[in-house]
């Protein structure tokens, strides 16, 4: 062990370990004709949130935060708590601020009912919505593990009308603790945490780092993943589960210089080595903005539920009735898939409506709802093999609700080969042949 | 010689047919021809039973479930193991197979459980098989206990749900090294509560443990002890070991710390027929031997026929699947069928070795061949005979196979078929080494520094390092030097920590579990694909793939022969058509050494200081190996002979190691030529030869596997491109103006210290190279001395090819000419 240092030397000569690609990451140039803008925007924000700050502490006795002397170009101010320094970037947006189409208050007035029904979650009923926590963390890893740390832990939730954006920045490893009881603080007080991928992502993660930390933070009270919320209701029309997608999409927002997620480690070694804070500034925008499209999408998903309306995609209505069935407010998918068919959408989308419509109906026992509402997605699907599909979905209705095999059996032959069923079908029908006879006699 | 067949048909009466071991044994010494080759046939006494009763400190719980099981006393090293444990003292158990091992640390494990519900137990396993095994044992004895405390096996093959309660509320978890080292230390945090309750730590198999398997071990434990002590646990551990020269020294270099010994066995056990077999030399000329498979497979039959359920080991996957055609083959004539004679090795899908070891369990399957992969602890009941076809190159291992056999009181046979590889013969001429020899030594070198290196990474991932930190028993100033090392690579970041230390952070997005394989292999093995019937029917790792999956290879398996006809190497697949050759194949392959770095350099002692002579210089060092496969040969089916060459394309493997060297000086050589009235090349080939004695004598006296040891003829500065096929230094294509070196490796990457040690013994290697070479009993050089001399036959399956057997026949005397490179050298003989 004496010689560590020459033996490392000259076994790794040359070609270092596959970890050192990180030098090779092109750094935000300074140049950049956005990077002025986004000084500018930085240094507003940054004295908007010193003046707010100035407002709050005016009245406490302890010292005041200082700015931050070390790291050039980043926004937010640093408090000493006995844990250690605390870095935050607080940013207050106003009542009648807009996300793309949304206006995100509307958050504020989302129904405990909506969100545990979508997320298909009992616990989310009883939450108060102006007490709900925005979470989101940019992370120096995607890998997950103990050797992955959040450095960025974006918070932002509801005071009066305004949304307060508070981001906790570690602005070197080992300076965990102050984030996490901040973080544990906030928990303490929201009634429910709003996330996007969340449950996986997000919050193993941070009680991994509670635990490496020795910090106490307790698990959330209620936790809406809205990853899962928004795939249920727009993923068949969007396709993707991504955030940015679904803002596109859903809260008709575009992002004009976004960052690239796969970037954002690299960014943070570099601001920690260099002490460079500028180059984190667009990583913190993002993340106020993902907080931010946490917001809209609360406000947009209880608009789809708790009233939607003919404005709304009707591929999404049909998605809201799928969910609805499966979370037992079987009368509500019905009249929401039945909507959607009597609107002539495109065939494909009132096929589904339909279909969903008649499952819906079925739990409700309407058998002869369900009958009329699949008569009409057969005829809807003329010779599309869909049809096929359509007159199993009659076969069964017929055999199980009406009891009419005869008929069940004429649908049977037209979705195809099913040599059982067509076997059961026919037996059904001799057996119902056989009883038909009997009761004459026995009159 | 006599046909040992001929013995079965002396006449007797079908009701007199006599059947069994002893009478086999009887036949066997009866047949003068068959004792002759017998260099070994002694018998072991049996053992007897020291035991004591249990302990009245033994939880109640526990006694119960031994006292259900019939067990009223425990052998004495069970007995010892628990004093230790009480005692809190770290202990390995180093007695014979089945002595009733397990118990050693099972019976303090359950006794904690019962005394201490939240406590945990972490056992580790080197493969997936025998934790499943044990796990299933374990759950037995917890329910006798009982005590609801759960055995689970942690592994790839785990499930989701069952891997929470795993983590969440099972006493014991069986895992494997390289789960823990992936799965489990990277994620501490959720296992929190399991590291904060952990008691003991049992590693079993430790002699498996050796070499660069080992090294990575003795890391990974580092970084298991230093979770622990974070979550506030400092468990005990235990390790369990088959019979090997130190296990004390080498628990203690694996954990770091001081382990106490408990090597005397209280178990009984059946005497044990002890048999070398060395086939009979069949061209004295060429010192040629008969076939050692042949002999093993007759040999098997006999066994088999008498209805001794036999085990016969093979020495490689290739090897086992020749003789299993070669024993059904045999017995075919006398009605046997052949589903009562099984293969069973580690490309077998799992299903089919579940099936293989009910068989013998029950007495379905009477004999098995069988690779290594059945050596380690499998349960597979009581066996009556174990046929080694070949040394298989420790006699620790020998004795792992042996114990297969006489599990019981009953006499049991464990016969070792020598090969005419040189290792197999040395052991067969000096066949009092199998049974009364101290068994070899496992060696590891936990501060192999590519190994610790990787290890510093992964427990960096795992927890920040603080400044004067040490990582087990590797000092602070050394860890600093690696964290230095890490940070100026960025990988780690140092930044001031809260009492004013530098504190060391990960520093990347990568997970580097992900990028350490801790048994050198890549983490992808390549599977095996039958186009015809569009199936996978084998696994294997990557490192065979160069030598049995090139392009053209004759692949066999299950007793069936398929053509490799497409290798996709990059998504590790390997395609294959079942083909009926008269042949099969065996890869050729090309090592290059260089040296990077000298460590140490000095002059062979002359001994015979006459003026004239030219010293032979020696080194050890750090070096860079390149090896590649050019080609193939094939070998005919049951006469050995080659019938073909054919290319391989394939990338070369690169490796980093130490080895040792001698460079015999130009000048030497070529005044040799001129004395010798020969050209320069065929004394590099007498060269070559004495490096074949060197590496010989060197795996000899480190007791390591051959294999273990790589060795090529070089050039001292590495020099050249690498040719395609044969080799530049006995071609003459380029002159001379260079010094041929003898190169000894460590065949694993960084080294695990075998060149050192020889270093130290340079001039008496040297010295037992000669006196090997002068006593051989061939007439112009076999493998057991300098190699078999060119154009001979009868190289086994896997047998490294050295790029001179290419050329043609050679009528010079390679032993004398080398014997007098030692003479010109100064070392000449001493009579």
């Amino acid at each position: 062990m004496t010689d560590l240092r020459g033996k490392l030397a000259r076994l790794f000569q040359g070609a270092g370990p596959t970890e050192t690609e990180t030098s090779s990451v092109e750094l935000v140039s300074p140049a950049h004709p956005d990077e002025a803008r986004r000084a500018r925007i930085a240094g507003l924000r940054a004295l908007i949130a010193e003046k707010e700050r100035v407002d709050r502490n005016s009245l406490r006795t302890k010292p005041l935060a200082r700015a931050v002397p070390r790291d050039r170009g980043l926004p937010g101010t640093v408090e000493e708590t006995p844990l250690g320094p605390l870095h935050r970037v607080t940013n207050y947006l106003l009542p009648g601020h807009r996300h793309g189409r949304i206006a995100i208050a509307d958050a504020l007035r989302a129904r405990a009912s909506s969100m545990a029904a979508l997320a298909l979650d009992p616990t989310l009923a009883e939450i108060d919505p102006s007490r709900m926590l925005f979470l989101d963390t940019e992370t120096t890893g995607l890998s997950g593990g103990t050797g992955t740390l959040p450095f960025l832990i974006g918070m932002a939730w509801f005071e009066d009308e305004s949304l307060k954006v508070e981001q906790l920045l570690l602005r070197r490893p080992g300076e965990e603790a102050p984030m996490l009881t901040r973080l544990a603080e906030r928990f303490a007080w929201a009634s429910c945490v709003v996330t996007y991928n969340g449950k996986s992502f997000d919050w193993p993660l941070l009680r991994t780092r509670a635990v490496m930390n020795r910090v106490r933070v307790p698990a959330p009270r209620a936790h809406l993943d809205l990853l899962h919320a928004s795939r249920r209701v727009f993923g068949a029309r969007v396709g993707s589960a991504r955030l940015v997608t679904m803002e596109e999409a859903v809260l008709g927002m575009h992002r004009e210089r976004d960052i690239d997620g796969a970037e954002i480690p690299a960014l943070y070694w570099t601001f920690v080595r260099n002490s460079e804070g500028h180059v984190l500034v667009p990583v913190i925008e993002h993340n106020a903005n993902d907080l931010v499209a946490l917001a809209a999408l609360v406000a947009v998903l209880d608009e789809r539920w708790s009233a939607p309306a003919a404005h709304h995609d009707p591929e999404d209505r049909v998605s809201i009735a799928r969910v609805a069935i499966r979370g037992e407010h079987h009368r509500f998918a019905l009249e929401v898939a039945s909507r959607v068919a009597d609107e002539d959408p495109p065939p494909r989308i009132a096929y589904e409506a339909l279909t969903v419509g008649a499952d819906a109906a079925r739990k409700l026992k309407e058998p002869h709802t369900e009958l009329s509402l699949l008569s009409r997605a057969i005829d809807l699907c003329g010779d599309h093999p869909k049809v096929r599909d359509a007159h199993l979905r009659m076969a069964i209705c017929l055999e199980h609700r009406h009891r009419d095999p005869k008929r069940a059996l004429t649908h049977a032959e037209l979705a195809g080969e099913d040599a059982r069923r067509h076997a059961r079908l026919t037996r059904k029908i001799e057996r119902k042949e056989r009883a038909k006879q009997r009761r004459p006699r026995a009159g | 010689m006599a046909n040992p067949e001929t013995a079965l048909a002396r006449p007797a009466a079908p009701w007199a047919a006599r059947r069994g071991l002893t009478a086999l044994l009887e036949e066997w010494r009866d047949d003068a021809g068959l004792a002759r080759c017998f260099t070994l046939d002694q018998t072991i006494e049996a053992r007897t039973d020291r035991s004591g009763p249990i302990p009245e400190a033994l939880a109640p719980m526990v006694r119960n479930a031994l006292e259900k099981r019939g067990l009223t006393t425990l052998y004495s090293h069970q007995l010892e193991a628990l004093d230790h444990a009480a005692a809190g003292r770290h202990f390995v158990v180093a007695t014979p197979t089945a002595s009733g091992k397990s118990l050693c640390y099972n019976l303090p494990v359950l006794d904690r459980l019962a005394r201490e519900p939240d406590a945990r137990a972490l056992y580790l396993f080197p493969t997936k098989a025998l934790s499943r095994d044990q796990e299933n044992a374990l759950r037995g004895l917890l329910k006798d206990a009982s005590l609801s405390h759960g055995a689970v096996t942690y592994d790839g093959d785990t499930p989701g749900d069952a891997r929470r309660a795993a983590r969440e509320r099972s006493g014991i978890l069986l895992t494997n090294p390289d789960m823990l080292h992936a799965g489990i230390l990277p994620h501490h945090a959720s296992w929190a509560r399991f590291f904060a309750q952990l008691r003991y730590v049992v590693v079993d198999e430790l002699h498996s443990y050796r070499g660069v398997f080992g090294s990575h071990l003795a890391n990974v434990l580092r970084r298991l002890m230093r979770i622990a002590r974070f979550h506030g646990s400092t468990p005990t551990f235990v390790f369990a070991s088959a019979t090997i020269g130190n296990p004390k020294e080498h628990a203690s270099r694996m954990l770091g710390a001081d382990v106490a010994l408990v090597g005397e066995s209280g178990a009984p056990a059946g005497p044990r027929h002890v048999l070398v077999y060395d086939p009979p030399i069949v061209n004295a000329e060429l010192g040629i031997r008969a076939s050692y498979v042949k002999s093993a497979v007759r040999l098997a039959a006999d066994l088999v026929r008498h209805e001794v359920p036999t085990i016969v080991f093979g020495q490689s996957r290739n090897q086992i699947e020749v003789m299993l055609k070669y024993v059904r083959d045999r017995l075919v004539a006398d009605k046997i069928d052949p589903d009562v004679i099984q293969g069973y090795r580690s490309g077998y899908l799992p299903e089919t070795r579940r099936r293989i070891e009910e068989g013998l369990r029950s007495g379905a399957v009477r004999c098995v061949v069988a690779t290594n992969a059945l050596e380690l602890g499998i349960d597979i009941g009581s066996l009556g005979a174990v046929v080694c076809a070949g040394y298989p190159g420790s006699i620790a291992s020998l004795w792992q196979r042996f114990g297969r056999a006489g599990r019981r009181t009953e006499p049991a046979l464990a016969l070792l078929v020598a090969s005419s590889m040189p290792l197999d013969q040395y052991i067969a001429q000096n066949a009092s080494m199998v049974v009364g020899a101290p068994v070899e030594e496992a060696r590891i070198d936990p501060d192999n520094v590519e190994i610790l290196v990787s290890h510093l990474k992964c427990a960096a991932f795992e927890l920040p390092f603080e400044e004067g930190e040490a990582f087990g028993d590797v000092a602070p100033e050394a860890v600093g030097d690696g964290l230095g090392y890490l940070a100026r690579e960025n990988v780690v970041h140092a930044a001031p920590g809260p009492s004013g230390k530098t504190v060391f952070h990960w520093a990347t997005d990568a997970y580097p579990a992900s990028h350490v394989s801790l048994r050198s292999l890549g983490w992808d093995n390549f599977v095996v694909v039958d186009l015809d019937g569009d199936r996978t029917i084998a696994e294997m790792d990557w490192r065979a793939t160069h030598t049995m999956l090139h392009v053209q290879a004759i692949y066999q398996h299950d007793g069936e022969q398929y053509q490799v006809e497409r290798l996709d190497f990059p998504n590790h697949k390997a395609f294959v058509r079942k083909v009926a050759p008269d042949y099969y194949t065996t890869a050729l392959t090309y090592t290059r050494v260089s040296i990077t770095h000298e460590d140490d350099g000095a002059v062979i002692t002359v001994r015979d200081g006459m003026p004239g002579r030219i010293p032979i210089a020696a080194g050890h060092g750090e070096v860079s190996v390149i090896e590649k496969v050019v080609g193939y040969k094939k070998i005919k089916f049951h006469t050995h002979e080659n019938v073909g060459y054919g290319d391989v394309r394939l990338p070369e493997m690169q490796m980093h190691t130490s080895a040792v060297w001698w460079t015999f000086p130009e000048d030497l050589i070529r005044s040799l030529a001129v004395q010798e009235k020969v050209q320069r090349a065929i004394v590099v080939d007498a060269l070559r030869g004495l490096g074949n004695a060197l590496h010989l004598c060197a795996s000899v006296g480190l007791m390591c596997d051959p294999r273990d040891l790589g060795r090529t003829l070089g050039d001292r500065t590495g020099d050249g491109d690498l040719p395609s096929k044969g080799d530049p230094l006995s071609s003459g294509e380029r002159g001379g103006g260079f010094d041929p070196t003898i190169f000894l490796y460590d065949h694993v990457p960084g080294g695990v210290g075998l060149a050192p040690r020889l270093f130290a013994t340079r001039d008496e290697m040297l010295e037992r190279a000669r006196t090997l070479i002068e006593h051989c009993a061939c007439n112009i050089g076999c493998p057991a001395c300098i190699g078999a001399p060119a154009g001979s036959t009868g190289a086994p399956p896997g047998l490294v090819f050295d790029g001179a057997k290419l050329a043609a026949p050679t009528t010079f005397d390679l032993k004398e000419l080398a014997l007098a490179v030692l003479g010109a050298a100064g070392l000449g003989r001493t009579s």
